[in-house]
């Protein structure tokens, strides 16, 4: 048996090989990323480690995924669920613009019978519906190379409002050592944390690599994010309508023009779509055709 | 004869040949007949580091400003591209908004083109260790660690030193140029 022993807890020991083929269970039902909308995956091994990190940060809370194309959320409550590790949150919740990845989560759900993970449709750029008594949040948004960092603000300030401004947030970002806007995007988006409440609890630098033809070494980091004491929620949330704040939401001169990406309904989720191929018959010893 | 690319400015730089099983002397004479009949060409290409919106189209408007002139820089290589050979009937400079591709112009196996003309053959040496990377996610990369592996093209800037003058860091040879014109870059389909 290959064991990973986690570095968040002395008593972690797990089944790689399990792991590896329940993480691997989840990918095959992701939808394919949108690149368009900075859909862009992590690589599979990444992901097993990110999953046992953020089932044992959220241990026993209540979750919010601020977007989660990658289904980081499936794969801690599957993880969960076969018993490969034995923590996990309580409920999560997965808030996401993409009816595909929504309706893959409760899928995946329904079929693995994941009692305590849910989606919900819903645009950041559009008020949070609650609850606002979420625990803890994750997000990993688009990383705002051409913006200092105004996209990953606006997913982080969808988090900190999940919580009612007195959690934690995990924000995944670039973390790359020979470029100057990731350093930018990371001062920008702490200095928003701190205007909020918030303190930076714990930084782990350039842990994850991503399916990114275009910069495949650029890794991202972990930024933790916690609630000060008291920290209150500044009032009612609010749609994000500033043109300063959108105009290179996804890229430089790209603002946001889609709501929701809309699921086309199938019935062959999963499986090799019929017009990919066609079939060419075997013929029998007589020349004719099954 | 190198064209005039100066510091600051901007250049696409791309790698060439074989594409959707046709060799790239027949695209060339090909895309030459297009621009004579319709004025410009659609130059097809795949892969996100040429992403039509995200990348060319805002590297594209900012550099044209700075130089006037976009250039396609092409360094031609041996290679195998074996997408079926199927003609874009549409094009898309958002992907929402569809017109009727010129019965003149052909792209061929791609989801992506570029929009050039004064397509011609040249022979310069380009110094992408005196670019880096304009745009996107690798943007401040330096050009020539940035192109390796996979990555076969960029939106490069050039920096101080210039980049078609000789040096001693290792160059590639520039066998094709074409000036990018708007749309700059389009998403095709059949």
């Amino acid at each position: 048996m290959f064991l990973y022993h986690s570095d968040m807890a002395e008593d972690a020991d797990i089944d790689l090989r399990a792991a590896f083929n329940a993480i691997s269970d989840v990918v095959q039902n992701r939808p394919r990323p949108l690149r368009v909308f900075d859909q862009i995956y992590m690589k599979a091994g990444d992901m097993v480690l990110q999953s046992e990190l953020v089932a044992r940060w959220a241990n026993g809370k209540k979750l919010a995924f601020i977007g989660d194309g990658d289904a980081i959320s499936v794969c801690v409550a599957y993880l969960h669920k076969r018993e490969i590790i034995n923590y996990g949150p309580t409920e999560i919740a997965v808030f996401d613009f993409d009816e595909r990845i929504c309706g893959a989560v409760t899928r995946f759900a329904d079929n693995e019978r994941l009692d305590q993970i849910r989606a919900e449709l819903y645009n950041c750029l559009d008020a949070f519906p609650g609850p606002t008594d979420f625990d803890c949040f994750y997000t990993n948004p688009p990383w705002g190379a051409s913006n200092d960092g105004e996209s990953v603000k606006v997913f982080l300030q969808r988090g900190l409002e999940a919580t009612g401004y007195a959690g934690e947030g995990m924000v995944v970002i670039a973390d790359d050592p020979d470029l100057d806007w990731p350093k930018r995007v990371l001062s920008n988006v702490q200095t928003f944390a701190m205007q909020s409440g918030f303190f930076v609890q714990r930084m782990m630098p350039q842990l994850h690599y991503y399916h990114l033809d275009d910069a495949p070494n650029l890794r991202s980091c972990n930024l933790i994010f916690k609630a000060l004491p008291g920290n209150r929620l500044p009032g009612p949330s609010q749609r994000v309508s500033d043109p300063a704040r959108l105009a290179h939401f996804y890229g430089r001169d790209n603002p946001p023009r889609v709501r929701y990406v809309r699921e086309k309904e199938r019935l062959d989720y999963g499986k090799a779509h019929e017009d990919e191929y066609s079939l060419e018959l075997l013929e029998d010893s007589h020349g004719t055709h099954h | 004869m190198a064209p005039i690319i100066r510091p600051g400015e901007g250049l696409l730089y791309m790698k060439v040949g074989t594409h959707a099983q046709e060799t790239l002397e027949d695209i060339i004479e090909r895309k030459r007949k297009e621009i004579e009949n319709a004025g410009f060409a659609l130059w097809g290409y795949g892969g996100n580091t040429c992403h039509p919106v995200s990348m060319v189209q805002p590297f594209a408007r900012n550099f044209e400003r700075k130089a006037g002139v976009l250039y396609l820089c092409m360094q031609q290589m041996n290679s195998k591209h074996f997408a079926p050979p199927i003609r874009a009937t549409e094009m898309s400079p958002d992907g929402f908004t569809w017109e009727k591709i010129p019965l003149a112009i052909n792209v061929k196996g791609s989801r992506y083109a570029l929009a050039i003309k004064n397509l011609r053959q040249d022979d310069f040496d380009l110094a992408l260790a005196r670019t880096k990377v304009a745009i996107g996610n690798s943007m401040g990369r330096i050009g020539s660690q940035y192109v390796a592996g996979r990555v076969d093209k960029a939106c490069l800037e050039v920096s101080d030193e210039g980049v078609t003058q000789p040096h001693d860091e290792p160059v590639v040879h520039i066998g094709l140029i074409a000036e990018i014109v708007s749309p700059y870059a389009v998403f095709v389909r059949d």
